[in-house]
């Protein structure tokens, strides 16, 4: 048997030893746990760097952004938006029916308005533009609580886009209702770029097609398809 | 007087010290490695908001898509943080008189920007371009995780350089159809098979640089 060293300093071995457990503990505590603070920056290297990027602050200026707004009256070059057709959805003081020059109606248009179509309007106008969209659902849920409209809610149902009246719309009014909003709707200028807004006008006008269609609007060769569907 | 003489237990001390010699750089290198990792700094990173958004709510409970406020992660390098009007577009009318809303009508009111916390910050020597990505298959999910199932968000990836590379050099993992980008729940690595994956690098055309300028000009 080797002889032992003194019990206080095995004890202070062993505890040592032990103490090696407490860094990785810690560390594997700060991994699972989420943190308000950002972490400590050591090596600043060139991290932050006296420039401006999208969105960040810049102190000299008032309202801190780094971005600045346009000084009130000027217009960007080409944004000059003189095109009535275009950027109004208006020809000769009514309502446009066609698309503005430039811009084809095809598959592949439609397809586009689809898209953006889910992403912005859907939320309220629902998917098939029945005014049953998420945001509408919970909002009528809001206005329906038992101690009266939550916070102030004063919402009134999204329109349905199959409603007779906005079947009427021409293909110029949609495109300017999704621009600059009606009643109760924002507008969605900023938001959707200028040729998805068109492309979200005709889409519409297919949904609605699509809800008041008859036997004779579908091609000859593809109506035994719909008859197959039909039948299950 | 008697000489000194070295207990017979000292004679443990060489291989100790020996094994500690052998065990300590060893630790002090997983301890650094493990400790001072971005996986251990960066993520997990969960600043509290001026406004208790709730992007569980909205996009998760409700199904808006990422692109309903962030509008520009298709179009340019940055995603922006959306203005109050988008915020607007409902909450004049819906829940108008909330106090968590008080800070944004008071934006509203004012003109002057929401100040919310920046959470996902890359070096200002790394320029990230979201547009690149988004359109070209990889997902909001695969570096910003659940963003529908949290309730206040945090940053769920290191984004480190290593962490960059691992996607530059394997994206077969990560890739999915465009119309799939915004969808969260969706996983690429279980509804499509790895030869789908490769498919989509190939009409994709990718070919991830790890250049050095690809990233850092």
């Amino acid at each position: 048997m080797i002889p032992l060293p003194p019990r206080w300093m095995l004890f202070t071995g062993v505890l040592a030893g032990l103490a090696l457990v407490i860094p990785p503990a810690i560390i594997a505590r700060v991994r699972a746990t989420p943190d308000p603070n950002r972490a400590v920056h050591i090596f600043f290297d060139m991290d932050f760097q006296p420039k401006f990027k999208p969105q960040q602050v810049n102190p000299m200026f008032a309202d801190g952004r780094s971005q600045r707004p346009m000084v009130a009256g000027t217009v960007a070059q080409g944004e000059t938006n003189l095109d009535a057709h275009l950027h109004e959805g208006v020809v000769d003081g009514k309502w446009a029916t066609t698309l503005p020059a430039g811009l084809e109606m095809s598959e592949e248009f439609l397809a586009r308005g689809q898209q953006r179509y889910n992403i912005y309007c859907s939320v309220c106008h629902g998917y098939a533009g029945f005014g049953d969209g998420a945001v509408n659902k919970r909002a009528m849920e809001l206005m329906s609580s038992s101690d009266g409209p939550a916070d102030g809610t004063a919402w009134v149902q999204a329109k349905s886009l199959h409603d007779p009246l906005v079947r009427e719309h021409q293909l110029g009014l949609l495109y300017n209702i999704a621009t600059n909003g009606i009643r109760n709707m924002a507008g969605y200028g900023t938001q959707i770029d200028l040729e998805d807004r068109w492309a979200i006008a005709a889409y519409v006008q297919a949904l609605q097609l699509s809800q008041n269609a008859t036997l004779q609007d579908v091609p000859p060769e593809l109506r035994a398809n719909l008859k197959k569907e039909e039948v299950k | 007087m008697s000489r000194f003489l070295f207990p017979k237990w000292s004679n443990l001390l060489l291989p100790t010290i020996i094994l500690s010699g052998a065990i300590i750089p060893l630790y002090a290198v997983f301890f650094v490695a493990y400790g001072f990792s971005p996986k251990t700094l960066e993520v997990g990173y969960q600043p509290e908001q001026p406004v208790p958004f709730s992007h569980a709510l909205h996009a998760g409970e409700l199904g808006m898509d990422c692109r309903y406020c962030h509008t520009s992660v298709e179009k340019g390098a940055h995603a922006s943080v959306p203005a109050t009007q988008t915020c607007m577009n409902c909450h004049t009318q819906v829940r108008p008189q909330s106090p968590k809303l008080a800070k944004v009508r008071e934006s509203y009111d004012t003109g002057l920007p929401v100040e919310w916390t920046r959470i996902h910050k890359l070096p200002d020597f790394a320029y990230f371009d979201h547009s690149a990505h988004v359109n070209r298959g990889i997902g909001c999910v695969t570096c910003h995780g659940r963003i529908d199932t949290m309730e206040v968000v945090y940053q769920k990836s290191p984004l480190s350089m290593g962490w960059c590379l691992d996607c530059h050099r394997n994206p077969e993992q990560n890739l999915r159809p465009v119309s799939e980008i915004t969808n969260l729940s969706w996983d690429q690595q279980t509804e499509l098979s790895a030869d789908e994956r490769k498919a989509l690098k190939d009409k994709f055309h990718i070919n991830p640089s790890e250049d050095c300028s690809t990233c850092h000009r």
